[in-house]
């Protein structure tokens, strides 16, 4: 009975979808079973991390769809790994729902708002449960699908421009997915990532194409995940989406891109015995061709987020700059786990990725909702227009004010403990490799934090202080979207003061992520069908 | 379009193209075909319909019924009832897997049986054709929206 709960939020998901739909004659009822189903959705995440990570017999479930056997079948594994990113995913979807609520204009709601966004929720929590390569596809394309609508959904010109522009480049993604994925199969025999990692693992494998065709499988990460050079689709898309979806985007479903690199470098290639050249790297494994690659990208990533975010002048453009950013900050610890040879380094390079992956999720969602309400009340979200809100709402400056100071990293907020561990990463790696790169990546990771202290002034001093602007005056704010955001804003803030089940959580995400017999193990695939 | 040889040619076409959609619809499950395949073929059937009449023909034609000029497409009485089929299929889909876990088997799992009927001798019945049922309503019915909706545009 234990292993449907690995099945529960995914299900969970998908008739909250279908029954919003079915529902959506009477708007009130339908956004009743929207924001329970979230609720139900959260219960199930919470189940489902209790007993994977916390309770005293946790272990990996394992659920067989269909009741065919892995490798056959397709399998869905809720190990540590999964559990954090649910629930990392889970805290961003509930906010967001309720948020939704008085922020989208009913007539919009009805016009299927709802059941779009759990198929989201559905595509999201199917990718990081599913434990097959091809089904990850699947689940990509579920939550690509919904992404379009949402991009499109005000349908003026400028989203439907940005709409083009996200489809295009995301089939181009797709279908390179789709080709890596087909090359993977026809190299190694099998789709299921722990038959994968077993027979890759298994001495005298003869599998040279495999680092290529990963390399194609993470140029379609890093765009779901917008890293530099992709990350030209997110300003434009992130602006033309409703507000609470914008922060899905940047909170939850950026993750999926970095969850999926986690997955398939450190989970399915950790352990490969494949020996390849690689020219200019000159590499000899899938981790080793990771690292510099995810390295150069994180942190030209940092330096491009941090620039646009501060030459900004609206505050959702300098948002969606700001995550690609951030998204820089998660994959650079990712990245020097990748390059290290010593085992406690990269479990501390995961384990800093997750930590700030979670700060992420909620300092950024709560601070693309508070701009939403900005929107709401103001009518704009142009900074130099918007003086004097400080003076307007202390309670919402208040939340904002957490938000931001997460994003800069003062404890004992979540940013706190995110940036601390990823500096201690890159410190790690500088004590015990003491080449120039390494003080070069500590100098852009310390660059990059002080980008984010000024562009999170600009926000404070460009909308908060200073006497009010005319819009300001004339704005109210919903009590209701203010109470919500208090809400995230205490998150964060618990978060950072009860950190120790956090860690341990993200602990065991990482100890998950990089143990390869582990998850062969508990999937347990070569059985007979 | 609306010629005669057009108009010819659907008559003749469209009755061939329901059968085929129909026997690939049930062969689905063990055979190349299913809800999905026979869902687009339907869908052609209709649209040859629409190419070679127009988007009232099937109420006014084929129903007898009148046709409310006044709304918009998406409000219109063939579009409202192709999305209800829509989101029937969705809830065929989503109950047909759940089902399966009542008996205390694995999501989606399928089964199958044999019943002997008089003229018909052996014949397989397979629970994987009420998941092809909602594919195939899914299909018919959000292919059949975009179409009448679009090329009313």
């Amino acid at each position: 009975m234990t292993a449907l709960l690995a099945l529960a939020p995914l299900v969970v998901a998908l008739v909250a979808s279908v029954l919003t739909l079915a529902v959506r004659s009477w708007p009130r009822f339908q956004r009743a079973v929207s924001v329970v189903s979230a609720l139900v959705y959260v219960v199930s995440v919470g189940a489902l991390a209790w007993t994977v990570v916390f309770a005293p017999d946790a272990s990996a479930l394992v659920y067989q769809v269909g009741g065919w056997k892995a490798p056959f079948g397709i399998t869905l594994v809720a190990d540590a790994l999964a559990a954090f990113m649910l629930a990392v995913s889970a805290v961003v979807v509930l906010f967001t729902v309720v948020f939704s609520v008085p922020y989208i204009d009913p007539e919009n709601q009805q016009v299927y708002y709802h059941p779009l966004f759990h198929f989201l929720v559905a595509g999201m929590t199917g990718a990081f449960l599913t434990g097959d390569l091809f089904n990850l596809f699947v689940w990509f394309e579920v939550m690509l699908m919904t992404s379009y609508v949402f991009v499109a959904f005000y349908g003026g010109a400028r989203h439907t421009a940005a709409a083009v522009r996200y489809v295009v480049l995301n089939i181009v993604g797709g279908a390179l997915m789709l080709l890596a994925i087909g090359g993977l199969y026809a190299t190694v025999g099998t789709l299921n990532m722990a038959d994968m990692a077993a027979r890759l693992g298994a001495p005298g494998v003869d599998a040279a194409p495999v680092v290529g065709l990963t390399a194609l499988l993470l140029a379609a990460f890093a765009l779901k995940a917008g890293l530099v050079p992709f990350q030209f689709w997110v300003p434009s898309a992130y602006r033309a989406a409703p507000l609470p979806i914008a922060a899905v985007f940047a909170g939850a479903s950026k993750k999926v891109g970095v969850y999926a690199i986690i997955r398939l470098y450190f989970t399915v290639l950790g352990d490969a015995n494949v020996t390849t050249e690689v020219p200019l790297v000159g590499v000899d494994s899938p981790l080793a061709f990771l690292a510099p690659v995810l390295l150069v990208m994180g942190l030209v990533s940092i330096v491009v987020g941090g620039v646009g975010a501060v030459s900004r002048k609206r505050l959702d453009g300098l948002l969606a700059y700001s995550s690609i950013g951030q998204i820089g900050f998660i994959v650079v610890p990712i990245a020097i786990a990748a390059g290290t040879s010593s085992a406690s380094l990269r479990h501390l390079g995961v384990l800093a990725g997750l930590v700030y992956a979670l700060h992420h999720a909620l300092a950024k969602s709560l601070l693309f909702l508070a701009a939403g309400t900005i929107r709401d009340a103001a009518g704009t979200t142009r900074l130099a227009e918007l003086s004097g809100l400080g003076e307007r709402s202390q309670v919402f400056s208040v939340t904002v004010l957490v938000g931001s100071l997460s994003l800069v990293g003062i404890p004992p907020l979540a940013g706190f403990f995110g940036k601390f561990l990823v500096f201690t990463t890159a410190a790690d790696q500088f004590a015990t490799a003491r080449v120039a790169g390494s003080s070069i990546v500590l100098g852009v990771l310390l660059l990059g934090a002080v980008l984010t202290i000024i562009y999170a002034t600009r926000v404070w001093v460009g909308s908060f202080w200073g006497a009010q602007s005319d819009r300001v005056e004339l704005a109210t704010l919903d009590g209701l979207q203010v109470a919500i955001l208090v809400g995230l804003a205490a998150v964060v803030v618990a978060v950072g003061l009860g950190f120790e089940p956090v860690y341990q959580f993200a602990d065991a995400a990482a100890e998950a992520a990089i143990d390869t017999e582990g998850y062969v193990t508990a999937v347990g695939p070569g059985g007979e069908p | 379009m609306t010629t005669t040889i057009m108009r010819t040619t659907a008559r003749v076409v469209v009755p061939i193209v329901l059968v085929l959609a129909i026997s690939l619809f049930v062969q689905g499950h063990n055979l190349p075909g299913g809800g999905f395949i026979g869902g687009v073929l339907t869908v052609t059937a209709f649209t040859l319909v629409y190419v070679a009449y127009d988007l009232d023909y099937v109420e006014v034609g084929v129903l007898g019924r009148d046709v409310d000029d006044d709304v918009g497409m998406l409000d219109h009485r063939t579009v409202t009832t192709y999305r209800r089929m829509f989101t029937f299929g969705l809830l065929v889909v989503v109950a047909s897997g759940l089902a399966a876990i009542v008996p205390g088997a694995q999501f989606l799992a399928q089964t199958y049986t044999y019943v002997h009927l008089p003229l018909f001798g052996e014949v397989e019945l397979a629970s994987a054709i009420i998941f092809d049922l909602g594919v195939y309503c899914v299909v018919v019915g959000g292919l059949l929206t975009i179409f009448s909706v679009v090329g009313n545009e």
